[in-house]
């Protein structure tokens, strides 16, 4: 069995390209079965993000190479390649044909990744160590949702066995493990994701909480839409010329409130995100006093993302109101970031670890039919010359052929111990390919195709 | 058996609160499910613990200075336990397993068995008088930790601070809820078992003098509560933030009040 990896991300092709890569369900569906059934790739699973397009496959290698020709990690990688190669043209006239574009085109933006390192670069992709964010939740979803689709088809035919099944469960774990064991998904990584940060840490939850935004630019619309994704429901938006606010209103799901109303709002409002291009502050201490007489009852942010700033420092200093400007959001960011990067080191040990042990397992699946195979042929040789011997002393009794059957099967047992012992132990120290193609090589040793995968 | 049990939850209360600390000190995340289990276990093995000296003395652990403690921190611990398993919850260990930490410790150094007489009280409402007054102790010393990571909290926000402290208390919103919560439970619970013991002690026409420094005791924790509760309903702009001031003085004048009691006017070897 070979496992590889195929497809291109946000470091190998840009989004021009990488858009017209993106497969919807139904197109994954059919591009699955289509692979699959061209002979040669057993599972598939193809994850389509708006970062990356990647096929994640498993080919006969027992069918493919006869274990046999060459010598030495060049016969073995020649070995591997007979079955990857037919696997990654299959994948790339795929890929090609889902993008339009002529086939040699296609796979200059793609990467080709085979067997350890496959397994390796899915576990980086779940824990987002390969994303463009370091850090994202998003990806692990997105892992699990490609996943759960393609073991959901096939019928009696399916697109995911034993080997993709194994290694997709220990890429969700491994997942799980890196968020939690270290801080890698720590924090948000953006001025907005910052904004939202803080103002979980004031009210908990941001479900059904009251947000005024102010300004109608394209900060003012990103952060109408990452309160709107929180679940903050009812938002105003407020600027100097109504018509943009309306239109903002419009685009975010919110509703639109003249300036003049600015006390009115202040006092109703949990959260205000301001972000006008005004020249001088927009809210200053005297409004929000006159607006919340006697203090606010009940915290209000103020997350002031504009420069010049729209918010009196002073502000900050009543009571209730915690205020905070562009510089706090990026030490937020700053702060997060940097230990995000902290916790690389420690993912990639965990990841390490987990595309070892996943790979002991899948070279464990190639060394029992060996070692079989291995011993079947010394048995079919030992029995093929106790039968020539036998045949030469005719007159040997029963207890003496009997004598003669066990000293050979003695000695047989004997010779192969120490190899059948290595080759299991080879499977926990990470050499288990090497030494099953080298036992191959050298007992000349070919399992039937379907031995391969049991 | 009694001792043991109460060391093996005395361990399990410290490793929980030691993770705490640990997740505070580096910053790491650790599985949601570790202190949730470690406190989970503790209280059992506590409640075991409990039982055991029922059924080995045939007393209930209400009276006499140590099963006392042990009683309270159980109290606390059960508090704990469903704390931790809210959302945002475990950070309040920090304050509350070093309490329970500290009334283990005393009841395994003070022995937990009775200690001279049986109890001056009996029957079913005398033992729910105790039980719902230690209720509503418990309830102070988990608006207390509310309360202390509240102000910790707010500071951080005020002042602008990301650290570690930021990062990991919970959400003033979710201090806040918490705190009410426990000011209001343990407002209820020690109000009915104060009644309740003036109600005993009415009925039997049992002189108070012999029953001063707990009588005052409770008096003066109730008086906190109020305190607490009055400062957040009338607290104004400020008033989660009074509130939180009020239930961590009051706290602490409770357990001074409790010292001072204890040390100079209480004898025997009674709770007070």
């Amino acid at each position: 069995m070979a496992l590889a990896v195929i497809g291109l991300s946000h470091r190998t092709a840009p989004v021009e390209v990488r858009e017209r890569f993106v497969f919807n369900d139904s197109e994954a569906a059919a591009g699955l079965l289509q692979l699959t059934g061209s002979g040669g790739i057993r599972e598939a699973v193809l994850l389509s993000t708006c970062n990356r397009t990647e096929l994640y496959l498993v080919g006969d290698r027992s069918g493919g190479e006869n274990g046999g020709s060459g010598n030495g990690s060049a016969a073995t990688n020649r070995a591997w390649a007979a079955v990857e190669d037919p696997m990654f043209q299959a994948a790339e006239r795929m890929l090609a044909e889902r993008a339009g574009m002529p086939v040699s085109e296609a796979a200059s933006h793609m990467y080709r990744i085979r067997r350890l390192e496959a397994a390796r670069h899915l576990f980086r992709v779940v824990t987002s160590l390969d994303s463009m964010v370091v850090g994202e939740a998003q990806i692990q979803g997105q892992v699990r949702r490609a996943y759960e689709s393609a073991a959901a088809l096939g019928g009696d035919r399916r697109v995911v066995g034993p080997v993709l099944s194994r290694l997709f469960e220990s890429a969700l774990r491994v997942g799980g493990r890196v968020r939690s064991e270290t801080a890698l998904g720590v924090g948000a990584a953006s001025v907005p994701g910052a904004a939202i940060e803080l103002a979980k840490k004031i009210f908990g939850t941001l479900r059904g909480r009251r947000a005024l935004v102010l300004g109608a630019g394209e900060m003012s619309a990103l952060a109408a839409e990452c309160l709107a994704a929180e679940g903050v429901e009812n938002i105003v938006v407020a600027n100097r010329t109504e018509q943009r606010a309306h239109e903002l209103a419009g685009r975010a799901g919110a509703a639109a409130a003249p300036y003049s109303a600015l006390p009115e709002l202040l006092a109703k409002t949990d959260i205000v995100a301001t972000a006008t291009s005004a020249p001088h502050a927009v809210i200053t201490r005297d409004l929000v006093q006159r607006a919340l007489p006697g203090g606010a009852n009940r915290p209000l942010l103020i997350v002031d993302i504009a420069l010049p700033r729209d918010v009196e420092p002073s502000v900050g200093e009543l009571e209730n109101v915690f205020l905070y400007d562009i510089d706090d959001l990026n030490q937020i960011v700053d702060a997060n970031l940097e230990k995000r990067r902290a916790a690389i080191d420690p993912a990639e040990r965990i990841i390490t670890d987990e595309a070892t042990a996943f790979w002991n397992w899948y070279t464990s699946r190639e060394v029992v039919p060996v070692i079989r195979a291995l011993r079947d042929r010394a048995e079919s040789v030992r029995q093929m010359e106790l039968e020539k011997t036998l045949k030469q002393f005719e007159g040997l009794t029963p207890e003496q052929r009997e004598a003669i059957d066990v000293l050979t099967r003695q000695l047989l047992n004997k010779v192969l111990h120490p190899p059948t012992v290595r080759l299991r132990e080879a499977v926990n120290n990470g050499r288990g390919v090497a030494i099953v193609d080298a036992a191959r090589y050298l007992f000349d040793l070919d399992p039937p195709p379907d031995e391969g995968g049991k | 058996m009694v001792g043991l049990l109460h060391g093996g939850a005395l361990v399990l209360y410290s490793i929980a609160g030691l993770a705490l600390v640990g997740a505070l000190a580096s910053g790491r995340r650790r599985a949601s499910w570790f202190p949730l289990a470690t406190v989970s276990a503790a209280t059992v093995l506590h409640g075991i613990g409990l039982v055991a000296f029922v059924l080995t003395f045939r007393e209930l652990p209400l009276a006499w200075l140590a099963p006392s403690f042990s009683t309270l921190a159980f109290l606390i611990g059960g508090y704990l336990l469903a704390i931790t398993a809210v959302h945002e919850g475990p950070p309040l260990g920090l304050v509350l397993v070093p309490i329970v930490v500290v009334l283990l410790v005393s009841a395994l150094v003070l022995g937990i068995s009775p200690a001279g007489d049986p109890l001056s009280f009996r029957g079913v409402w005398g033992s729910l008088h105790v039980l719902l007054s230690f209720t509503g102790c418990a309830g102070l010393a988990v608006a207390f930790a509310s309360g202390l990571l509240y102000l910790l909290q707010f500071r951080e926000l005020k002042e602008k601070r990301f650290g570690r402290v930021f990062r990991f208390f919970p959400s003033l919103q979710t201090l806040d809820r918490l705190g009410r919560h426990a000011l209001g439970v343990g407002f209820a619970a020690l109000t009915l078992g104060l009644l309740l013991g003036w109600a005993g002690t009415v009925q039997v026409q049992e002189p108070l003098e012999g029953m001063r420094s707990e009588v005052a005791w409770g008096v003066f924790t109730w008086a906190m509560f109020v305190v607490a509760l009055t400062a957040r309903a009338r607290g104004g702009g400020a008033r989660n933030r009074r509130g939180a001031i009020a239930s961590v003085i009051g706290f602490v004048l409770v357990v001074l009040a409790y010292v001072v009691l204890r040390v100079f006017v209480a004898q025997g070897p009674s709770f007070l």
